[in-house]
């Protein structure tokens, strides 16, 4: 199942992660708002998932995946098929083709970029934001802390839930909207907890040498090859055709 | 060396005026381990995040090798590295490599030194081939192991460690004292330990301590152990209660 | 009465991979029961499985009216226990798992005060402060009276004395002691040295296995590999010689005294 990052080698895990991550974005575009038919988006597709097969990402796996878009895609089908009058075969299987061309995109995309790239590409993403005084680099690093302690807080979650319900809290029974106060036991400790890694983080960050906005220098570094070239050509070749598409 | 000259130091939030420092004078040299001891509140983690620098004192100077510790980072040179209780909230980044680059990245050292001192450290404390391995899949000591690295890799030159071993098992505790021992010996690095677990105590060559603020006692093993009638608050180690025990019996 | 919790052939795996294979034996009340081992080797998962909360779980787990059913009868108390507060006052953090049970006011109240007297907290002083005004101390005996106050059977903690100074522990095991004679505690610890007595049970877990000792047993066998259990130096030098005697001395110095006192 495609859950994330999969370590490989190759032809997408070489692309730089700039090029990779416009391209992804612009594949993505090119899904949602062409004006092609399903034929030509089909073919589209088809050069997607050989991409991927070339770049030996399990594909096998990625696209059993899909099972777990299949309730969204049934629904797609439906509306889109009875666009016209009636019901039309064509026009279902073109917004499953965009669907599928947009999940699958990314979630090459995902398969192949580990965090140093994504969070790079996330903080070229907000460099614009410093005309609004948002500083880029600490944003990005505000999402990597995020990401790092996201397994952290959700099996501290866990033991909580586990500890209150062994307290006789009523957690998780009581249906689908749970009155705020039963989620209380649940929150409260959370919360808390959180504030106090915040707290004890920022100091171990400032401990070692770290200050707001300070200039800092860079562990990791991308290259730009020949295949990044081919791949922004083959973007933008992309891109052109989704504007033409609406003429 | 680490030298505090009349140091006091209280917070503001505080509505009566409460001292967490009065007036505290002590200095530590390299090649001893030096211990800091006292209960929760007597001061003890005040002169510890004094002496890395986090924050400043009311009246007095606290200087690392005759530099205000206050300004520890600033200009790439990196006075005094401490390390906090929970290894969890101290790392920073996904992987052993990117937390360990952290604090030079902070100190605008140059990509290609950095690489050598991250793959250099790592070698150093049996890292190296874990470099890329998110930091979640770490064992305790291996987090333990990897906050050190991240600290040491900055080259300190004195490192601060707060309650290190409360949460560690005996087997981890072991292995812990005898890198400390490795790296006093070395009289490259300073060490001092902040600790109010008795068993650490029995560690300490050079003692500190704390009650209400105030240093009550400055100095050797031997001496605070004659000395112990005097300080009845503190509590001993069973090492030393042991011997004393069987003198008293003889 | 003895209460008892009895494995007959537990096998306990994750992901798999097994972490305890074919475990038998007891826990009892009477007692104070040690779960001890390295990190990995299970112990937290042992808790989790008597809980009910371990889906790879095969083998029996029984007490004495039958099979175990944990919905009721136990208490699980995880590190730093004091991080489940959600409540304003001690009192209604105590009161919480009675209310759960929809018992009657009155006897709400009156349980939890007592409860609380009986974990060292005298509740004229500390029932309507304010969780977090508490010592370090204060706060963990108050989270353990809080997820023990239903008077479940089995009290599990999985290192109750972490992070408390030494006096704080001291007080501890000994209050753990005392309510072990009422209820099947069971302690999981990497460092059983401050709760081991000639009367201790324990189980220790590796590579899959569990053996159980008696707290003397435990002594002994540490004293003869030191790979087995690093004891401190001190006690190995001053108890060493009489590794042979029945009944060794606690890890303390006075204990320690006496028993050499005895033996020379």
């Amino acid at each position: 199942m495609l859950t994330g990052y999969q370590p490989g080698t190759g032809l997408l895990y070489r692309l730089n992660p700039l090029v990779k991550g416009f391209s992804a974005l612009v594949l993505i575009l090119f899904f949602s708002l062409n004006r092609f038919g399903a034929m030509q988006m089909s073919g589209a597709l088809a050069g997607v998932l050989l991409i991927a097969l070339i770049s030996r990402l399990p594909v096998v796996d990625i696209i059993l995946s899909i099972k777990r878009i299949a309730f969204l895609l049934l629904i797609v089908a439906l509306v889109q098929g009875f666009r016209g009058n009636g019901f039309e075969w064509l026009f279902a299987a073109e917004g499953i083709v965009r669907i599928l061309g947009v999940f699958l995109v990314a979630g090459f995309y995902l398969a192949t970029s580990p965090q140093a790239e994504l969070m790079h590409f996330w903080e070229v993403v907000f460099r614009p934001l410093k005309f609004f005084r948002l500083p880029a680099r600490e944003l990005a690093l505000v999402m990597v802390i995020a990401v790092r302690f996201l397994p952290v807080m959700l099996s501290e979650i866990d033991r909580i839930r586990m500890a209150q319900i062994a307290r006789g809290a009523k957690i998780g029974t009581g249906g689908w909207l749970s009155s705020a106060a039963s989620l209380m036991p649940l929150m409260i400790p959370t919360i808390s907890q959180a504030l106090i890694r915040a707290e004890e983080l920022a100091e171990a960050m400032e401990a070692r040498g770290y200050r707001v906005s300070a200039e800092r220098t860079r562990y990791h570094q991308f290259g730009f090859a020949l295949q990044d070239v081919f791949a922004a050509v083959g973007a933008a070749g992309v891109f052109i055709a989704t504007v033409l598409s609406f003429f | 060396m680490i030298l505090l000259d009349r140091v006091s130091y209280r917070y503001n939030e505080k509505q009566e005026t409460s001292f967490k420092l009065k007036e505290v004078s002590f200095s530590c040299r390299k090649g001893l381990i030096n211990g800091v001891i006292g209960a929760n509140g007597s001061g003890k983690s005040t002169i510890a995040r004094l002496i890395a620098g986090l924050i400043q004192p009311r009246s007095g100077s606290v200087t690392v090798d005759g530099l205000a510790a206050f300004n520890n980072g600033a200009g790439a040179r990196f006075l005094a590295g401490i390390i906090f209780q929970t290894p969890e909230n101290q790392i920073v980044g996904t992987t052993v490599a990117e937390d360990i680059a952290f604090g030079l990245e902070n100190l605008g050292v140059p990509r290609p030194e950095m690489r050598q001192r991250v793959y250099n450290i790592a070698e150093k404390f049996e890292l190296n081939d874990m470099l890329d391995v998110p930091v979640h899949c770490l064992s305790g000591g291996q987090k333990q192991m990897l906050c050190v690295a991240s600290v040491m890799v900055m080259e300190p030159s004195w490192l601060i460690f707060d309650e290190p071993t409360s949460h560690l098992d005996p087997w981890t505790r072991k292995i812990f004292w005898k890198k400390i021992r490795g790296l006093v010996a070395a009289e490259k690095t300073g060490v001092l330990v902040v600790s109010q677990l008795p068993d650490d105590m029995a560690h300490f060559e050079q003692i500190f301590a704390f009650e209400s603020g105030e240093l009550v006692f400055s100095g050797s093993k031997n001496e605070l152990k004659e000395k112990a009638e005097q300080l009845p608050w503190f509590n001993l180690p069973e090492a030393w209660r042991l011997e004393k025990l069987l003198g008293t019996k003889k | 009465m003895t209460s008892f919790l009895q494995f007959n052939n537990l096998s306990l795996a994750f992901s798999g991979k097994k972490i305890i294979a074919g475990l038998s034996g007891r826990f009892i009340s009477g007692k104070l029961n040690l779960v001890v081992g390295r990190a990995g080797s299970g112990k937290s998962s042992l808790l989790l499985a008597i809980a009910g909360f371990h889906k790879e779980c095969q083998g029996e787990i029984l007490d004495d009216q039958g099979r175990f059913t944990a919905a009721g009868n136990i208490s699980l108390a995880f590190q730093n226990p004091e991080s489940l507060f959600f409540n304003p006052t001690v009192g209604d953090e105590i009161e919480f798992a009675l209310r759960m049970r929809a018992l009657p006011e009155n006897e709400i109240t009156d349980r939890s005060r007592d409860w609380l007297a009986k974990w060292g907290l005298p509740p004229e002083v500390y029932y309507s402060k304010h969780p977090l005004e508490l010592s370090g101390g204060e706060k963990r005996r108050v989270a353990l009276a809080a997820c023990s106050v239903f008077l479940p059977r089995v009290i599990m903690l999985d290192e109750p004395l972490a992070g408390l100074d030494f006096k704080g522990q001291r007080s501890l095991a000994d209050m753990l002691a005392v309510i072990a004679s009422d209820h099947v505690v069971i302690v999981v610890t990497h460092e059983p040295e401050i709760f081991l007595t000639d009367d201790t049970n324990i189980l220790l877990l590796s590579e899959a296995n569990g053996t159980w000792f008696s707290g003397s047993e435990f002594l002994r066998r540490s004293l003869e590999h030191e790979d087995f259990y690093p004891l401190p130096a001190w006690y190995r030098q001053a108890v060493g010689p009489f590794i042979k005697h029945a009944a060794l001395p606690a890890v303390n110095a006075s204990s320690v005294a006496d028993f050499l006192q005895k033996v020379r």
